[in-house]
């Protein structure tokens, strides 16, 4: 009952939920070159994602000035991005390489920053510590909306009682 | 006639007694589920590779069919303490990914945090404690993959006495946990703890 009545009063604030974040961020993206991760160390693994040629096109990337040399993006499940990966080798010096990638159709060209770095290992990022604060209790509480209506059946419970008391006293036939 | 009325009278009150007995009593409180100990973490040994790691790739999406989650994932950082910050609370289906860290699918540990309530309600992971050893986790990534989890163990570890190296240490294959608040609550100082789901992954598509 409860959690039937959260569901519809939640249902406008769930499709913001699922559809705001998703498309301002991908409005915000445009149609660059995502690299990731951005930073890496010699050897790493590096995926490249576009929307910039458009659904279900693929493109040529060249990842030769970090030494990795060409690699195909495909389309992907993904949104209708175009997707590639390469690997770093193990030779790359640290700085910053741009990764470019030539649409197969109308030739476009989209590009993005790619940095190696000798401590740049995700593995190697601090880890979290201790526990986390995700509630703060809000599904304990009564709910208003149930308690006011279980309040009501009740005033209606006394009435009719009330009512049928009354008629018996009247000697009505009950 | 009047007897036709008295029977429809009484049965309305009646009616009425049972539903706002029924509702007021439901308005308690309704703690979300808590694992039992049965879900607790299996011996340490049982570490095979299940599948091949994926190369790195951000997630999109979290989806838990048996609790019915299926939320987009937002990055987090960490807070000024160093503990895992946490996704809006406004945002109920909303949870995040440790973005420094571990995507998911690769080798090592990728977190994932979500509110189990905010001040309205339950939220993404209210049901997270009723999960089973055997569920299946699938987590979107942005290069069109599906990397697929399946839960090792359910637990539940009190805020003061947490055990970071077990939840957020390094893995030799691609792990997953999924964190959300339990282990009891005080009106004082919230909840005591956190649910941690423990999952390796199986399989990609």
């Amino acid at each position: 009952m409860r959690r039937t009545a959260r569901l519809l009063a939640g249902a406008a604030l769930t499709v913001v939920a699922l559809s705001g974040p998703a498309v301002s961020a991908y409005a915000a993206e445009g149609a660059g070159l995502e690299v990731f991760p951005s930073s890496v160390e010699p050897g790493g693994q590096v995926s490249v994602n576009t929307k910039a040629c458009g659904d279900r096109a693929t493109a040529a990337g060249d990842a030769s000035a970090v030494g990795a040399g060409p690699f195909t993006m495909a389309p992907s499940a993904h949104e209708g991005d175009a997707i590639g990966q390469f690997r770093v080798p193990e030779s790359a010096q640290p700085g910053t390489y741009e990764i470019v990638v030539e649409c197969a159709e109308g030739g476009r060209e989209v590009k993005g920053d790619l940095v190696v770095a000798l401590n740049a290992s995700r593995g190697q990022a601090m880890l979290p510590r201790g526990s986390v604060k995700t509630g703060v209790g809000g599904a304990l509480g009564p709910d208003p909306v149930q308690s006011a209506a279980g309040v009501a059946a009740l005033a209606v419970a006394a009435a009719g009682g009330t009512w049928l008391l009354h008629r018996r006293a009247r000697g009505d036939g009950i | 006639m009047a007897r036709i009325g008295n029977t429809l009278i009484a049965s309305v009150t009646a009616a009425a007694l049972c539903s706002g007995a029924w509702l007021l009593h439901g308005t308690g409180a309704h703690a979300p589920p808590q694992p039992s100990v049965t879900e607790g973490r299996p011996d340490p040994g049982e570490e095979a590779l299940a599948a091949p790691a994926l190369p790195p790739s951000p997630p999109d999406r979290i989806r838990i069919p048996s609790i019915r989650v299926n939320a987009p994932l937002t990055g987090l950082g960490l807070t000024a303490a160093g503990s895992l910050d946490v996704p809006p609370a406004g945002q109920k289906n909303l949870a995040g990914w440790y973005e420094a860290g571990t995507t998911p699918g690769e080798t090592g540990t990728a977190i994932v945090a979500g509110h189990v309530d905010n001040a309205e309600g339950p939220a993404v992971f209210y049901d997270l404690g009723a999960l089973k050893r055997g569920s299946a986790i699938e987590v979107d990534r942005r290069d069109g993959r599906v990397a697929r989890f399946t839960v090792d163990a359910v637990e539940v570890y009190q805020a003061k006495d947490f055990p970071d190296d077990k939840v957020y240490g390094a893995a030799k294959r691609p792990e997953l946990r999924v964190i959300t608040c339990g282990g009891g609550y005080s009106k004082a100082t919230g909840y005591q703890g956190n649910v941690v789901v423990f999952a390796h992954l199986t399989g990609a598509a």
